[in-house]
């Protein structure tokens, strides 16, 4: 069923969802990005740069971020903008959990849209990527 | 016009600065159309099922009537651009000279005018919007740089909006060599 903005609610959780970050993840994550950036699959040329192991890159957390809302806001939903950054590295051995929750809502030229704040964490560093975006969604 | 120097000791950053912000590229067309399969492995790389992405006979019944390009600025610059093969890593931002060549991106801003389906053809015209020194825990001599990408689709209409930034470094190893 199609998520309209008057349902929404100010506080209101995303489901989101996690992914565990496995060798199969991070060769998925060069496939499904097409970043062959080596700092995101090579660990020996990630430590030469002074990182403790490789790490998934923008277009992964991008994604998924993105997912979150997707998955939330259906097929009428319009993702209008999001801004991320990139604070702190989820690694091979990490589980990458995504979430959102409804930061505000108004009407604006006959829409209904909506403020969310977008993460993804894990355990061994709480958030990694925090996030703003605004969604329109269709009103009843 | 004398190109700014990168290396060790020589490195202006308010020449670059001078240089090359506000600095544009030519527009640069896309050597695919936005395709299903490029989409699906995108989503799956994070297990995004969304049929509207991936299904076209789901998409056709809805009120796009195609299936949709995740709203990604990543995935939206990587049709909008001659697509990453051959592979070429280093510099990945071969425009701006720093002291260091690897890359650790640090924020992205996208905004999303309008969507974009399966079989549009992407356009992007890139912008320096700054560049700057700033240090960090890997380099106390690192460089920034927000570069901005205005992508549009073969109608000529804007669809995404990016602006990164990114914070390039030496390696500890480049830093010995440079601080003897």
């Amino acid at each position: 069923m199609q998520l309209v903005w008057e349902d929404v609610d100010v506080g209101e959780e995303l489901p989101g969802f996690s992914l565990d970050i496995t060798p199969r993840r991070v060769f998925l994550q060069v496939s499904g990005s097409q970043d062959w950036y080596p700092v995101h699959f090579d660990a020996g040329f990630a430590k030469k740069g002074g990182h403790a192991d490789v790490f998934v890159n923008t277009g992964f957390l991008q994604a998924a971020l993105v997912r979150v809302m997707t998955d939330w806001m259906g097929d009428e939903g319009f993702l209008k903008t999001l801004r991320f950054e990139m604070r702190r590295q989820q690694r091979p051995g990490d589980t990458m959990v995504c979430k959102g929750r409804v930061s505000g809502k108004y009407e604006r030229d006959g829409k209904g849209w909506v403020e969310l704040e977008v993460w993804a964490e894990n355990e061994r560093e709480g958030v990694t990527t925090p996030g703003t975006a605004t969604v329109v969604l269709p009103r009843r | 016009m004398k190109e700014p120097s990168a290396s060790r000791g020589t490195y202006d950053i308010e020449e670059v600065r001078r240089k090359y912000i506000g600095f544009e590229t030519a527009v640069a067309k896309g050597r695919y159309p936005v395709e299903h399969d490029t989409i699906r492995r995108h989503c799956h790389m994070v297990d995004d099922n969304n049929p509207l992405f991936l299904d076209p006979e789901y998409a056709k019944k809805t009120s796009h009537g195609a299936v949709l390009c995740p709203p990604s600025g990543w995935l939206a610059l990587y049709f909008a651009s001659l697509g990453p093969w051959p592979a070429v890593f280093e510099p990945l931002f071969p425009i701006v000279p720093t002291p260091g060549k690897r890359i650790v991106n640090m924020s992205q801003e996208v905004e999303w005018p309008a969507r974009i389906k399966a079989g549009d053809h992407l356009s992007v015209r890139g912008r320096v919007a700054d560049v700057y020194q700033k240090a960090i825990s890997l380099d106390a001599e690192a460089v920034g740089i927000v570069a901005e990408a205005i992508i549009s689709n073969q109608r000529g209409e804007t669809v995404c909006v990016i602006r990164n930034t990114m914070l390039t470094h030496r390696t500890p190893e480049e830093q010995v060599i440079g601080d003897r």
